[in-house]
């Protein structure tokens, strides 16, 4: 028998999968589609705003977890978000990822503004505006997602802590892709694996860069060997070269996605894919098994451990009908925090909106609890985005509220299971 | 101070305006038209898209139901290319009376609209969404109408004919002397500028606001109700054919389909204020179930955008005075103001459907002519509006075609409403606008499934390089939409709209981080705060 299914493969769902597996558990990863690595910018933001901006995260936590007491954070812990963010930097070689949780990037947006991050792609991370810098951004014309003269005027007046001095310009240019005027970022990506589509771009490049111009480009260079992608120009150019994250899907959020599922498989756990979890059978306070739907049958996925990692409202885990019920789909555990009629959004789209904090709520072992604080499920841990009690685009905390908490139910089902 | 001399200033950008502007222009009359927002903002861009056959009123106002297929008719010649003959059904539910159904056959005939009772099996087959407890079918000349599509190229035959367009000029008063409107004086509300339009006749077409118009110019007492009727796009084409409940004109009793939308609509609030429409959950909870009534699973299917509309229902606080005006009928008010305040050079055209819009400019501009002395004959039921000329109606697959046609050739810029970037770049340098909702009114832009959630960042983007405007300007400019945006979609997001919101609140500010834009220069912001 299976000992862990985990369903949903965003970046939570992945990271305790693969964490179980790694500790010599079997594990079963079941996903409804490939997971919300592939709209997100691949950064690994942990918390950007306090309201204000926090521009060390480590610092800022504590307090931030003391005064939202319902947030996720509070739950997990600042020490288990530290030890997460360790345990994924060493993950990756060859294509790496930057950073610590003592300190924010800020690293300019696809539109140029700038945005806190914690742990970034290293191909992201000459963009930083911390101290400043002379940047060049280079748009391709068959990209419609990436507009440089906008971008370069925003990050030029840009106001960072520091005050340090930016100045950015923007070039466009052609790369040689013949007949098609209309080429998505995917695509392109993968054109840039090919080394003569790189020396082409270097050498358009190469003829408009000036002084010791960082150069930024919309983050496409690369799928299957992004790193060499990235030093390649690099070395051509002379000169540090930076990929900006924009509109899914993120090629850095596929990077990230393939990376972490070749991880999981090649330690030997196994993937399904196009397996919606549909209902599930418990028995008193523990869950026996999960009804997926799949070849147009309904079957139960048995296991000793399940971990929910479906997702909030944005993949559809949690519904709300149109008479405003709400519902979580796969246990239907409570969903708290949803506002009273009337009160569901603020008519400012710039408000902080109260329905955006709807979710599960869950004690500091990540096992979803009822309204009165009773632990539901003794084998059922709830991670990402379906927990309650953030606004994780505003704060910039998705990631790292997936990342960390992945990584603590992994403790969980470890220290259960064995 | 600069000012602008003209033969006829009209007041109001709506399809009335529009309407008289080009009718006036294409008489030969100097013409300048006044809009103090975008055309089409009002009342005209927040309704079904239903061209009447006049089956809606073949029963309780012929007089209407008569217009309405007389105008649909000359509609179908001169504006074919905003029109998308889907057809109509009048359809008895189970909460309709069956017996209706001959009132209306006999309504229809009496007016001259043509229509035809077909057994319901052969209207399930057409529509397999409808509701199979439908006992009686009636095929009527209904049709979807671009109300939008409609302003702008009547605005653009008025150019033809050497009138003015000014947008975004608001009416600050109407310059009168004794008995005599010569004008009026405006202020451009992007610059701030100014100046009086001095004018031989001053045409008040601005609907539901038209007494506070009147007011200004010394005629009280031109009372317009203003009636709400909200309105909820549906993802997708429900119905391919316009459905009506066969039943009196009540709430929620019409299905529009409409480009690659359907709207359900409607109701009808009085409110005090036409410019404060709210929308509320109650409203929002009856349209879904009247939409039930005539698809069943309504409530499943995902809601776009819902908006509120104001109808001007015109009453005349002197109306025994004007109640032998042989032009007025009971769907539109046309007021002579020399007749009834002895006040001349000025004229109040109020009330009225879309439908009847460019009739009711004719008889508009027909007593503009008699109290001028002059005549001149009407040419908008007789030359097509220049992108009708070829005489072929508007098709579902018209934009789909032309993207095929280039697909390699041009980028698309919005998925869900097929627009591609030269068409976008060429509208945004005819506009010349800064404001992207007014881009979005123009080619439909952000109006599909996502909501703008991928077609406005690349909005941005273009209008910034094909304006030459600074960031401020286009960050300003994006808040904004995303700001108009919200008040439509905030009330129906449930289902999958919510979640489509959800991918929009991440890409907005969990990828672009718009919420820490600056929209304005810092020096600026500082003059605001301590001048």
């Amino acid at each position: 028998m299976r000992d862990v299914l985990v369903m949903g493969m965003g970046t939570s769902g992945l990271v305790a999968a693969l964490r179980c597996q790694e500790a010599g558990l079997k594990v079963t990863l079941l996903a409804k589609g490939v997971g919300s690595t592939h709209l997100a910018p691949g950064t690994i933001d942990v918390l950007g705003y306090d309201p204000e901006l926090v521009e060390n995260p480590s610092e800022a936590l504590p307090r931030f977890a003391d005064r939202n007491p319902e947030h996720p954070y509070a739950r997990i812990g600042a020490d288990v978000v530290a030890r997460s963010l360790e345990w994924f930097s060493e993950r990756f070689d060859g294509y790496r990822y930057t950073g610590s949780v003592d300190e924010n990037f800020l690293l300019p947006t696809a539109i140029g503004s700038i945005k806190p991050s914690t742990l970034v792609p290293e191909t992201l991370a000459a963009g930083d505006l911390r101290k400043g810098g002379r940047l060049l951004f280079v748009g391709l014309r068959q990209l419609k997602d990436f507009y440089p003269a906008l971008t370069a005027q925003n990050v030029a007046n840009a106001k960072t802590p520091s005050g340090a001095d930016i100045s950015a310009r923007a070039v466009q240019i052609e790369p040689p892709i013949s007949g098609e005027a209309d080429v998505t970022g995917l695509a392109l990506a993968r054109k840039f694996d090919d080394p003569g589509f790189l020396d082409a771009v270097a050498t358009q490049i190469s003829a408009l860069v000036d002084g010791d111009e960082a150069v930024g480009l919309p983050a496409v260079l690369g799928l299957r060997r992004p790193r060499e992608v990235w030093e390649g120009l690099q070395e051509a150019l002379g000169r540090p070269v930076f990929e900006i994250p924009g509109l899914p899907p993120s090629v850095p959020g596929v990077r990230l996605h393939e990376i972490l599922v070749a991880q999981f498989e090649s330690a030997g756990g196994r993937v399904v894919v196009g397996a919606e979890a549909v209902g599930a059978d418990t028995e008193g306070d523990r869950v026996t098994a999960v009804r997926v739907a799949a070849a147009a049958r309904i079957k139960p996925f048995v296991a000793r451990h399940f971990v929910l990692a479906t997702g909030g409202f944005g993949s559809g885990a949690i519904e709300m009908t149109s008479s405003w019920k709400v519902r979580e789909n796969v246990f239907d555990l409570p969903v708290m925090g949803v506002p009273a009629d009337g009160q569901r959004f603020s008519p400012r789209y710039f408000d902080r909106q109260p329905m955006g904090r709807a979710g599960i709520r869950i004690d500091d072992s990540l096992h979803p609890l009822d309204g009165s604080g009773r632990r539901l499920y003794a084998n059922l841990t709830v991670v990402g985005a379906c927990i309650a009690g953030s606004e994780a685009w505003r704060e910039k905390s998705g990631e790292g509220i997936s990342l960390s908490s992945g990584y603590k139910a992994a403790t969980t089902v470890i220290e259960e299971a064995m | 101070m600069k000012s602008v001399q003209t033969e006829v200033l009209v007041i109001g950008g709506g399809a009335t305006g529009a309407g008289v502007a080009w009718d006036v222009a294409t008489r030969g009359f100097d013409t300048v038209l006044v809009e103090r927002k975008d055309l089409g903002e009002g009342t005209t861009g927040r309704f079904h898209g239903l061209l009447h056959s006049g089956g809606r009123y073949a029963v309780k106002d012929k007089l209407a139901a008569e217009e309405c297929i007389h105008e649909n008719l000359v509609l179908r010649r001169v504006a074919a290319n905003t029109i998308e003959n889907t057809g109509g059904y009048f359809v008895t539910t189970p909460w309709d009376d069956p017996a209706f159904g001959d009132r209306f056959m006999e309504g229809c005939r009496d007016c001259g609209i043509p229509v035809e009772e077909i057994a319901p099996p052969d209207a399930f087959r057409a529509e397999p969404r409808i509701n199979r407890d439908i006992s009686r079918v009636f095929t009527v000349p209904d049709a979807a109408i671009d109300a939008w599509k409609l302003v702008w190229d009547c605005a653009k035959s008025t150019k033809e004919h050497n009138g003015k367009i000014l947008t975004y000029h608001r009416v600050l008063d109407i310059l009168r002397t004794g008995d005599v409107v010569r004008g009026a004086s405006v202020r451009n509300e992007l610059s701030g500028e100014e100046f009086d339009v001095h004018a031989d006749v001053t045409i008040n077409a601005t609907g539901a606001w038209a007494g506070k118009v009147a007011d200004m110019a010394g005629c009280p007492g031109v009372q317009v109700l203003a009636g709400k009727g909200i309105m909820i796009a549906m993802n997708h084409r429900l119905v391919n054919v316009v459905v009506n409940r066969c039943t009196m004109p009540a709430d929620g009793d019409i299905l529009v389909p409409i480009r690659t939308v359907s709207v359900i609509g409607t109701t009808d609030i009085r409110i005090k204020d036409p410019d404060e429409p709210d929308v509320t959950q109650a409203e929002v909870e009856q349209m879904l179930d009247d939409g039930e009534k005539l698809v069943p699973g309504f409530r499943r299917a995902r809601a776009l955008r819902v908006w509120a509309g104001v109808r001007p229902l015109f009453k005349d606080v002197r109306a025994p005075e004007t109640s032998d005006t042989r032009d007025v009928s009971r769907s539109h008010a046309l007021l002579d103001h020399e007749a009834r305040d002895g006040v001349t050079g000025f004229l109040t055209i109020t009330g009225g459907k879309l439908t009847t819009f460019r009739m009711m400019a004719e008889e508009t501009v027909d007593k503009m002519c008699e109290q001028l002395g002059t005549r001149r004959e009407c040419r908008t039921s007789i030359d097509p509006l220049p992108a009708s000329r070829t005489g072929k109606f508007y098709w579902l697959g018209e934009r789909l075609s032309k993207r095929e046609a280039t697909m390699h050739e041009d980028q698309l810029i919005c998925e869900c409403e097929l627009i591609q970037r030269r068409n976008l770049e060429r509208v945004m340098k005819q506009r010349s606008s800064t404001i992207l909702d007014d881009i979005r009114r123009a080619v439909r832009l952000g109006m599909g499934p996502c909501q703008g959630g991928f077609c406005m960042y690349r909005a941005t983007g273009i209008l910034h390089d094909v304006e030459r405007i600074d960031s401020w300007t286009a960050n300003r400019s994006l808040r904004d939409f995303l700001q108009e945006r919200w008040k439509g979609v905030q009330p129906i997001l449930y289902g999958d709209q919510l979640r489509q919101a959800r991918l929009d609140d991440w890409i907005f500010h969990g990828v672009l981080d718009v919420e820490h834009l600056p929209t304005d220069r810092l020096e600026d912001r500082a003059e605001r705060e301590h001048p």
